[in-house]
């Protein structure tokens, strides 16, 4: 029985240990060559580093993070483009009037949060929050089904589907904006009025640590929540599965089913608020930035 | 939570999707539907305006009606004087020609009076002459006696 147990624990840990990792492919500084971790991919041998993930430095990717992200955008953003294409000025179709809805309401969000006059605003507000929005969707997919579906056709042993849950996409988004929200600050303020602003005025160099902050802040709420509702998961998840380890956890599986819906259900609402959230931040600090106080 | 070189990747990605929505999808969408706004704006304006028309063209339609009753009720109060007139002036005219033909019968009455008075007076001459005659078994003298004769028919 405590055998049992404690296998059990080496398997809970495994497993959720195994859903955190992503499938990365870097630079592998004991063999001086390129490839993917250890053990993460069985298709070729040639690809196989020697280094496991925590081996490799800064210079790795995660190939499943950028291979679902571009997927989901090139998804996203063709189906705009194709109906937009498509779209006529007259009476619109089915399609036609969702894709007119979604501009509309961003639309309405730009406008009255940004009073501003650049262009660029809105397309940037539009890009990142279908973009997450997308992103976010693939949490409600079963946490088992990308590493079922990896495991049992295409030799790739760890795969994340979820991009939100891997720091660096909410961290490059929320960098693209601070790039932005420097640029129009000086823009508006001039060189010397941002730099004042920002180390002087009114509270000194804790101006520059909450510019930062807020940046990082941006990236850390999208991903904070998104990861925590992985987590959740992937614990509903090993209290679902005990059903099929052993007879005596059978009545796990009713709690399981009943915890798993209810979170689904309520992670509806924080995939569709976390992207609005983004979004109306990222309007939000532009407009700050590009407004003179 | 690792972050490393993804983030590059990411960091493209964004600004590739930024620029393809800035470049292709959000403007060619605002394009359509400020250019449905105009077209609606402009059908409610034309709406409204071909409403206004209406009221106008009811009002017009309504004045006319208006005009056209008064100009018959003239046309009515015009014709019944006329035929008050028409009546009087049948009414005189009638009176005049019977006047006319009274007259022209009381001048025949008394033109066929006289003509029988005259014969009458002729035949009482006649008839006196010839009684008188008989009286006196001779003849008068016609010329003689005419004068008391004519006096005496005259005083008949």
């Amino acid at each position: 029985m405590a055998k049992e147990t404690a296998n059990n624990l080496v398997e809970t840990s495994d497993y959720i240990g195994h859903h955190l990792v992503n499938l990365t492919y870097g630079w592998c500084e004991k063999t001086s060559s390129w490839g993917f971790a250890h053990h993460q991919q069985d298709i070729s041998k040639s690809l196989d580093s020697a280094c496991d993930v925590s081996e490799m430095g800064f210079w790795a990717f995660h190939i499943d993070t950028i291979f679902m992200s571009v997927f989901l955008g090139v998804l996203v953003f063709g189906f705009f483009g194709l109906v937009n294409r498509s779209a006529k000025k007259g009476t619109p179709g089915k399609l036609q009037n969702f894709v007119e809805f979604i501009h509309e309401f961003i639309g309405t969000a730009v406008s009255a949060g940004y009073h501003g006059t650049s262009k660029l605003i809105a397309p940037l507000a539009f890009a990142s929050c279908l973009w997450i929005l997308s992103w976010n969707l693939m949490d409600l997919l079963p946490v088992e089904m990308s590493n079922f579906f990896g495991q049992a056709g295409s030799g790739i042993n760890y795969f994340k589907i979820l991009p939100t849950a891997d720091l660096n996409a909410p961290l490059a988004l929320a960098a693209v904006v601070m790039v932005l929200v420097t640029y129009f600050s000086i823009n508006t303020h001039g060189l010397g009025g941002f730099l004042k602003e920002l180390f002087i005025v009114p509270l000194g160099p804790l101006e520059f640590i909450s510019f930062v902050s807020k940046h990082v802040a941006l990236a850390l709420r999208l991903y904070g929540n998104l990861f925590a509702g992985e987590m959740i998961f992937i614990l509903i998840a090993i209290m679902f599965g005990q059903f099929f380890m052993s007879f005596s956890q059978t009545l796990w599986f009713f709690p399981g089913l009943i915890l798993n819906l209810a979170w689904a259900l309520f992670h509806i609402l924080i995939v569709a608020l976390q992207a609005y959230i983004f979004m109306m931040l990222t309007i939000a600090y532009l407009n700050l930035a590009s407004s003179k106080h | 939570m690792n972050i490393n070189a993804t983030f590059f990747a990411e960091l493209i990605a964004f600004c590739i999707f930024v620029f393809i929505t800035y470049r292709y999808i959000w403007p060619s969408m605002a394009d359509i539907l400020e250019a449905r706004r105009i077209e609606i704006a402009d059908g409610l304006e034309a709406a409204s305006q071909s409403k206004r028309q209406l009221e106008e063209a009811k009002e017009e339609s309504l004045k006319i009606v208006e005009g056209a009753k008064s100009e018959a009720s003239t046309l009515i109060n015009q014709a019944g004087i006329r035929a008050d007139q028409i009546v009087d002036e049948a009414k005189t005219q009638a009176g005049d020609e019977a006047k006319k033909i009274k007259e022209s019968a009381e001048s025949d009455i008394q033109q066929s009076a006289n003509k029988a008075k005259d014969v009458l007076r002729d035949d009482v001459a006649a008839l006196v002459l010839a009684g008188a005659g008989k009286i006196l078994n001779k003849e008068i003298d016609e010329k003689a006696n005419k004068q008391i004769v004519d006096d005496l028919i005259n005083e008949l």
